[in-house]
């Protein structure tokens, strides 16, 4: 047994001495790694700024669909926070305004968070606010933008015009259904009869029906030829007797079938004979010419304003929705999410004081409106309030602004339990001064609020899709003005009259609904005061239009009608001449169930 | 490869205790298996930087196990996700997942943690595996390579050169 040599070390095979005994700390090494250390962190301080802007304006850009572009972006290292200048966010829907634009946005941040992938923002000052500001340059990153269905609702509120229709007018345009009717009920009628009259042609007629008549009538006679004679006849009545019940059957076969189409005809003449006044009545719906149009002039009148109001709101409510959408559900064991190939999967633990990826504690806001600043606060801004359990909230103020005395505005939005949102707003304006405000700027039928004093309570609640909301407002001092003054038709110079008089008014606004397909009821006392003053002279006009438009449409209809009914009449014809074959050819119930017995003389009965 | 060849001749035949050597491969190859960005790979820097580790055999291990590391993600993967899925280390999974230190080190990825624990239970049976064939090698294919056509041209180059220069500095490059 050999025991293995040790081998020997390198220097020794190469003839050199052993190197001197070195510890095992190189320590240029530890310096190599100061410096390197220290070179990055010099780096980040020098790039941290242009890359935070980027980041910014990339995550902007993407979440908003235009243009989200920053002035300048500055991190500070102790305390921890982020100061940016100029922030312009497109209006996706207008790319050569801005949506928002606020001068400075500072925000202190929680740095140990931070290290935990979570932008927590303790603090942040938003100054000089602005909305809808112009751009310089298009801020659109895609083509072309269907616009949100909010905005597909714009369409404003017809304004009735008083004026009678001219006559000739509706009747060249109307599309009139009782003419349709009648014209395919005439050619089904036609067809009918052309139907029926094949069907006769078929059927057993008067001849064949005779004809049996004269071969039984022949059978008696031929009867007296002794009894084999009889018996020989017997078996020809049978016969016979067998060929009229079929025939007799086919004639009252085809009886019920005529019978059912007739009645069935004559339903559709019924409403064909209706048709015309359901015609009339569509006509006068569509030329909205009644006194009931007046019960909600206030409706008209201030359902435009009301209505861009209101898709004003919503198309911002729906731009803050991206904000609040969930971004992930809350985490109560291991659970393993967004599998990336080749970069793994994270896998999230439940979290001792969870926190969303993203919140802003709290935001300081000043918005500089056309009236003045407005300041206000909003808290718990995140898009996973489930995971902070708290909803955002908002409250802002502003008083003595130029011509309003005060406004006041506060609310929540609620995404705690995500599948239950419920968002609240309430707005209180006081001493609104209105100046010349368009309420409809129709041609012929043109609306002005000269001047008011405007007191306005609104409440609006969305749980989930659905929308309801009261507002109240209170107008005093009120100047109207309504129509052209030199207007010849009655009707609008006594609105305008009436209108001109007015000097306080109430108006209630209850909004139902979804947030994409709402309705706004308006009531007010303009209702009253207008149904006062020009509701019989509204009353006499729809009369006589509706004289005029009975006569117009019987004009058209009535000939079509009449001929219908006259074609309905022919018909009779087939229906009698199939009553009368059935007549006749009830001879065959005549003869005995045993016909042998009517031919044998004296009633004397066969043994078998 | 051929330069990569001769970085690895230069570095076994060179007068570096085989422990540094092998400490060198080890560290490459926590670094090489692991995403590269990770906090840990911090550590394992300033240990290369600051014990004379051979930083030739980090680097030349570095591009290996960083090369093999693209084959052997999935193989990580079903480690990794094993681990964080097991009941029984909850416990311990959600205390780290709840301290910023360990969120930082995203142990909570699969791949971090598979390939991370797979280097850190290969670095012993490499290392000693590592010293022993440095050894064997040394003692006996070291003197047939010398001799060898390629090692002779090898020492004439001037990388050779350098890396002889160098390694005289202490610890080895």
């Amino acid at each position: 047994m050999t025991e293995e040599k040790a081998p020997q070390p390198a220097y020794e095979l190469k003839g050199r001495k052993k190197p001197e005994k070195e510890g095992w700390i190189r320590w240029w090494g530890l310096g190599v790694f100061v410096g390197l250390t220290g070179l990055l962190a010099l780096l980040w301080l020098f790039l941290v700024d242009p890359f935070v802007k980027r980041m910014i304006e990339q995550t902007g850009t993407k979440l908003v669909g235009a243009k989200v572009e920053l002035g300048a972006a500055h991190v500070t290292l102790s305390p921890l926070g982020l100061t940016l200048s100029r922030l312009q966010v497109t209006n996706p829907d207008e790319p050569m305004s801005n949506a928002v634009e606020a001068a400075r946005i500072a925000m202190s941040l929680d740095g140990l968070n931070l290290f935990r992938r979570k932008v927590i923002i303790e603090e942040m000052a938003v100054e000089g606010l602005r909305f809808g500001t112009p751009r310089q340059s298009s801020g659109a990153v895609a083509p072309s933008r269907e616009p949100s269905a909010v905005a597909k609702l714009a369409a404003k509120v017809p304004m009735p015009s008083f004026e009678v229709p001219n006559i000739k007018t509706v009747m060249a345009t109307a599309d009139l259904q009782s003419v349709k009717l009648v014209e395919a009920l005439q050619a089904d009628i036609k067809k009918e009869q052309e139907n029926w009259k094949r069907r006769l042609a078929e059927l057993p007629d008067q001849n064949k029906l005779n004809d049996y008549k004269t071969r039984i009538e022949k059978l008696k006679s031929s009867t007296k030829g002794g009894l084999g004679g009889m018996l020989g006849a017997t078996g020809e009545v049978a016969a016979i007797q067998k060929d009229l019940a079929q025939d007799l059957d086919r004639i009252k076969s085809a009886k019920t079938d005529f019978d059912r189409q007739l009645a069935d005809l004559k339903q559709r003449v019924d409403q064909a004979i209706k048709s015309p006044q359901e015609d009339i009545q569509r006509l006068q719906g569509q030329y909205s010419l009644s006194p009931q149009g007046l019960a909600n002039m206030s409706g008209m009148l201030l359902g435009g304003k009301g209505g861009d109001w209101v898709r004003t709101g919503l198309t911002w409510y729906g731009k803050m929705q991206p904000m609040l959408a969930q971004a992930q559900v809350q985490s109560k064991g291991p659970e393993v999410v967004k599998p990336i190939r080749g970069k793994g999967v994270e896998v999230r633990f439940k979290e001792r004081a969870p926190l969303p990826d993203f919140l802003i504690r709290a935001a300081t806001v000043s918005a500089q409106l056309e009236v003045g600043d407005l300041k206000g606060r909003i808290e718990n801004i995140t898009p996973d309030q489930q995971t902070l359990g708290k909803p955002l909230t908002f409250a802002f103020a502003g008083d003595k602004l130029q011509g309003v005395q005060s406004i006041r505005l506060d609310g929540a939005m609620n995404r705690v339990r995500p599948a239950q949102p419920k968002d609240h707003a309430q707005v209180r304006v006081q001493g609104y001064q209105v100046q010349s405000m368009t309420l409809s700027d129709s041609a012929d039928w043109p609306v002005t609020l000269g001047k008011a004093v405007a007191d306005a309570d609104l409440q609006v609640t969305v749980g989930g899709q659905a929308l309801a909301g009261q507002a109240t407002i209170g107008l005093q001092s009120v100047k109207l003005a309504a129509g052209k003054p030199d207007a010849a038709n009655p009707v609008i110079k006594a609105i305008g009259g009436a209108l001109s008089t007015v000097t306080a008014f109430m108006v209630k606004a209850d909004m139902t609904g979804t947030v994409e397909q709402y309705d706004i009821h308006l009531t007010s006392d303009l209702d009253r005061i207008l149904k006062d003053a020009v509701g019989r002279q509204v009353q006499a006009l729809a009369d006589q239009f509706k004289k005029d438009l009975e006569a117009a449409v019987m004009a058209k209809v009535g000939g079509p009608l009449n001929e219908l009914k006259s074609s309905i009449g022919g018909l009779g014809g087939i229906g009698n001449e199939l009553t009368s074959r059935l007549t006749q050819g009830s001879l065959g119930s005549t003869l005995p169930a045993n016909p042998a017995e009517k031919l044998l003389p004296g009633g004397l009965k066969l043994p078998f | 490869m051929l330069r990569m060849l001769a970085r690895l001749l230069a570095v076994l035949n060179s007068e570096t205790h085989p422990g540094q050597i092998s400490l060198g491969f080890c560290f490459a190859m926590v670094a090489g298996l692991t995403p590269f960005l990770s906090l840990h790979n911090l550590l394992v820097l300033l240990l290369v930087l600051a014990i004379r580790v051979n930083l030739s055999a980090f680097l030349l291990g570095l591009t290996v196990f960083s090369g093999l590391a693209f084959g052997l993600d999935p193989l990580f993967h079903r480690i990794g996700l094993s681990v964080l899925t097991q009941d029984t280390l909850e416990g311990l999974w959600t205390a780290l997942y709840n301290s910023t230190f360990w969120r930082l080190e995203h142990f909570n990825n699969s791949i971090v943690m598979g390939s991370l624990l797979f280097s850190l239970v290969s670095f012993a049976p490499l290392y000693v595996l590592s010293n022993f064939a440095i050894r064997r090698y040394r003692a006996h294919v070291l003197a047939w390579v010398e001799k060898t056509r390629v090692m002779q041209f090898l020492k004439a180059s001037r990388f050779y050169g350098l890396y002889q220069s160098f390694s005289g500095m202490g610890g080895g490059l």
